[in-house]
């Protein structure tokens, strides 16, 4: 099968410091991948070049099938790269539903639209796309609460649903129960699975268990380079990233 | 849909009776009619900046540079381009094609840089503008300007013409107003309708995401770059039309119009009057022009004046005369001043 | 080819004063996250200091009267009105500045009145020295050598001393610094001092030579912004060489066409923005984080 998302020789430096170097990557549509690695390893440099966020130095992003290297960040989101924020990026003062539908409008409309001047004609399913992606985060209870007043799990449950409401192919989730109660974790994972019966997924994460139990296979970065690649199995087996990351873990499967 | 019918004529007619009484205020407290007119028409012009600063959330500090160059296009379209056939239409047209050209360019180059940026960018295209026009005399006349233009007629109307005698008792009589006031009244008309609408679009809706997190609206798909260009573009031809109205009025143009306090101006009125609110603009050009008028007769020291409250203002008011006004509980005009 | 060579030393000296305006506001920006649109002002202010001292204590002495002047000028600011400015959003700061540059300029105006005066000149410094096949005068070569020992100086306690240390990884990394013990808010104000100072030394420094007015402030501060633009905002020697090209490029287009003298500097900004709008060194990334 081809790849969803490749990258190629993909490098990104800071001054004099190698954030990634030289990392060939590829995705297939419907996986669930982790990537995983100690702090300071290069994952979210990661993410955040293939969104778009900060442009590579060297190499290049292949997204299906198309050179997306030199591409702005808003036109990678219609190409379906939908990144979620590792704080949760938000827009505070509107409701709930408001942030999803902003993401949906954009998603219907395009990256400019000057004819939005008069009324979409588009409405109607602008706010299906919304309420949808509020549904399978299951935040449609809140959908009139103000974002800003959200407790943090539930703003990163929403910086996913604006994600979602972009329509994605692929989804980046940046340590998505980063500061989350068990509880919410555990919520969290159901929706993760479920989301990734649907599209495409790439996940930082630590949390071992839930990484271990969740993926279709993990890349394991260290110091910027790709370390192991492999099924969960494969991963816990080999030496090396045990000695730099796992550090013995011997979890479930 | 009733109630917004209801809504836009009420906004209408109110915006429409205050600008019919406008002018005739200055015979109470001290000014001249033509005042009025002036400060209509650099009110149009802070308008526009005021969609780029409060709504868009962008700072240009070269507003000028529109309003002159599109004062100096109007003038030389009737001195020059059609001396004898100049149409005011056209030449109004011609002002805010030729501005918008300018707003596309300067806009492209400086959009994509960081906001800091922007304002100093800005800043420094207008005084290149400023330079270009002092040095190009024999387009410009340089120091000295371009005189002696007369507007063109609408028909067989001339503009300059008074309107027709009718005593209005302490307020003067009519024809102290000539057919300028109510012409630009009526383009102040449109063009705060056309303001109030393009807020309360989703076109609106998606420069007020952009203004309130940038970020997240590159990544939810919004082009900012683009959106802001577009605003930019929106008030760059809104203060050439602005210029291009003076410069038909005065019967004049000159690189005054183009300088960095000329720029500042828009930003002082604006912030007086309060950004952000679609009245402020105006007011605060009316306040600010109408104090420069009186108090400047008696003290050489207005500027210095003018730059403290503007000072002031920036820290105890930041939402200007009008915001301020309009959050406050005694006078709650927020509905009809305020538009979100 | 003489008036080249003369064309090429005045250019140069522009290009340093507008070096040493843009480093100063360079610095303040990097430290204070302060876009100082009253950085023109504080020139603006040295300037008169020296028009007004130069008769009476002499032109050397009004100098360094013009850095003891604008220091208490900042440190006023700052306690008044900066501070409360330093934490909010660049539009905000921006609009104070260019209001405190409003005030500052017309003070100067109602005291000084509106024409353009010059400053009184040593005698020691009004001959003109031999260079090669040229006559330069004299005081142009004392601005131009001050200058540069200036930026030396600048430059060496960035880089030669603690200070400079903190200063640099305050432009970084302002909350690490406070976290790591170095007394970021201290280091600040001695920062804001210290660019208030270098402008108006410059102002003081350079008045005999381009006269006086209540304007001055803006006519040199928005080519120091195209500098900044050029050169990148944080970057010591993008200043420096944006600064003397600027300098140099509006000196030769003297030579061949006049009246485009002036705008060339907003063309070369405009071309750079065109092809590498981050500026010749900009650190882009840097900046987008501040």
């Amino acid at each position: 099968m081809a790849a969803l998302l490749e990258t190629r020789g993909l490098t990104k430096r800071f001054g004099a410091f190698e954030a990634n170097k030289e990392i060939d990557f590829s995705v297939e549509p419907g996986e669930l991948r982790a990537v995983i690695g100690p702090n300071g390893a290069g994952k979210t440099t990661f993410f955040n070049v293939i969104a778009g966020t900060i442009p590579a130095n060297e190499g290049t992003i292949v997204f299906g099938g198309r050179d997306i290297t030199r591409l702005h960040g808003s036109k990678r989101v219609h190409l379906g790269i939908a990144k979620a924020f590792q704080t949760a990026n938000l827009y505070p003062d509107q409701t709930v539903m408001q942030n999803c539908r902003l993401a949906a409008l954009a998603s219907i409309q395009g990256e400019f639209s000057p004819q939005l001047i008069a009324r979409s004609k588009r409405l109607s399913e602008v706010d299906r796309i919304a309420s949808d992606a509020l549904e399978q985060l299951e935040l449609g209870g809140a959908a009139e609460a103000r974002a800003g007043d959200l407790s943090h799990g539930d703003k990163k449950l929403l910086d996913i649903a604006i994600a979602l409401a972009t329509r994605p192919q692929i989804l980046l989730l940046d340590e998505p129960v980063a500061g989350m109660s068990i509880e919410e974790s555990r919520k969290t994972d159901q929706l993760v699975r479920r989301l990734a019966q649907k599209i495409t997924v790439l996940i930082i994460e630590h949390d071992m268990d839930l990484i271990m139990g969740l993926s279709d296979s993990i890349t394991v970065l260290h110091q910027g380079r790709i370390l192991a690649q492999g099924t969960p199995a494969e991963i816990r087996a080999n030496q090396h990233v045990q000695e730099a990351y796992l550090g013995g873990y011997e979890g479930a499967v | 849909m009733r109630e917004r019918v209801f809504a836009e004529a009420r906004f209408l007619i109110l915006t429409a009776l205050g600008l019919a009484v406008f002018p005739f205020l200055f015979n109470l407290v001290g000014g001249y009619s033509g005042l009025a007119t002036q400060i209509l028409m650099v009110g149009i012009a802070a308008t526009g900046f005021n969609l780029l600063l409060g709504y868009a959330g962008v700072l240009s500090y070269g507003h000028a540079m529109f309003y002159g160059i599109g004062g100096y296009a109007a003038a030389l379209m009737v001195l020059k381009f059609m001396p004898t056939t100049a149409n005011l239409w056209l030449t109004l047209l011609f002002a805010i094609v030729v501005v918008a050209i300018q707003a596309l360019l300067i806009g492209a180059l400086a959009i994509r840089t960081y906001g800091i940026y922007f304002a100093l960018i800005t800043l420094a295209f207008a005084q290149m503008f400023y330079f270009i026009m002092f040095e190009w005399r024999d387009l410009t006349n340089g120091d000295n300007g371009l005189n002696n233009i007369v507007p063109p007629p609408i028909g067989s109307l001339s503009l300059t013409a008074p309107l027709p005698q009718l005593n209005l008792g302490p307020f003067g009589d009519l024809s102290q107003i000539h057919y300028w006031y109510p012409f630009t009244a009526i383009i102040v008309l449109l063009v705060l309708w056309f303001s109030r609408f393009l807020v309360a679009s989703q076109f609106g809706e998606v420069l007020a995401a952009i203004r309130e997190n940038e970020e997240r609206s590159e990544f939810v798909g919004f082009s900012p770059a683009k959106y802001k260009l577009a605003a930019f573009v929106i008030s760059g031809m809104l203060a050439g039309l602005a210029g291009a109205l003076r410069a038909l009025y005065d019967g004049s143009v000159a690189v005054d119009t183009l300088t960095i306090e000329q720029s500042g101006n828009f930003v002082v009125y604006t912030i007086i009057g309060g950004v952000k609110t679609l009245f402020g603009p105006l007011i605060g050009s009316a306040l600010v022009m109408y104090l420069a008028n009186v108090v400047s007769a008696k003290t050489e020291a207005w500027r210095l004046i003018e730059g403290l409250i503007f000072v002031a203002v920036i820290v105890f008011l930041p939402g200007g005369v009008v915001g301020s006004f309009a959050r406050g509980s005694r006078f709650d005009f927020s509905r009809i001043l305020r538009l979100r | 080819m003489e008036a080249v060579a003369i064309q090429l030393f005045d250019g140069t000296i522009r290009g340093l004063i507008y070096v040493a305006i843009a480093l100063s506001l360079t610095i303040i920006f990097g430290m204070l996250r302060l876009v100082n649109f009253a950085h023109g002002a504080f020139f603006a202010v040295g300037a008169y200091v020296a028009l007004l001292l130069a008769p009476k204590i002499g032109y050397y002495a009004s100098i360094p009267a013009a850095l003891i002047v604008l220091a208490i000028l900042a440190l006023l600011l700052d306690r008044i009105v900066l501070r409360l400015f330093y934490a909010k959003d660049p539009t905000s700061q921006i609009l104070v500045t260019f209001g405190i540059a409003l005030v500052i300029q017309e003070s100067l105006r109602l005291i000084f009145g509106g024409t353009t005066q010059t400053t009184q000149m040593p005698a020691s410094l009004m001959q003109s020295i031999p260079l090669g096949f040229i006559s330069y005068p004299a005081i142009r070569l004392f601005v131009a050598v001050s200058i540069i020992v200036l930026v030396g100086v600048v430059w060496w306690i960035l880089v030669g001393t603690n200070y400079g240390l903190i200063v640099r990884a305050g432009i970084r990394d302002r909350t690490m610094v406070a976290l790591l013990g170095g007394n970021v808010t201290v280091a600040s104000r001695v920062v804001l001092v210290v660019g208030a100072g270098i402008a108006g030394l410059v102002g003081a420094l350079s008045s005999p030579i381009f006269g006086v007015d209540p304007n001055v402030g803006f006519s040199f501060l928005v080519p120091a912004f195209v500098v900044v633009v050029i050169g990148g905002l944080g970057s010591f020697w993008g200043a420096v060489i944006a600064g003397i090209f600027i300098g140099i490029l509006q000196g030769l287009t003297t030579l061949v066409m006049p009246a485009a003298s002036d705008v060339v500097i907003y063309l070369a900004m405009a071309l750079i923005l065109l092809v590498r709008p981050q500026g010749l060194m900009g650190e882009s990334e840097l900046i987008r984080q501040a």
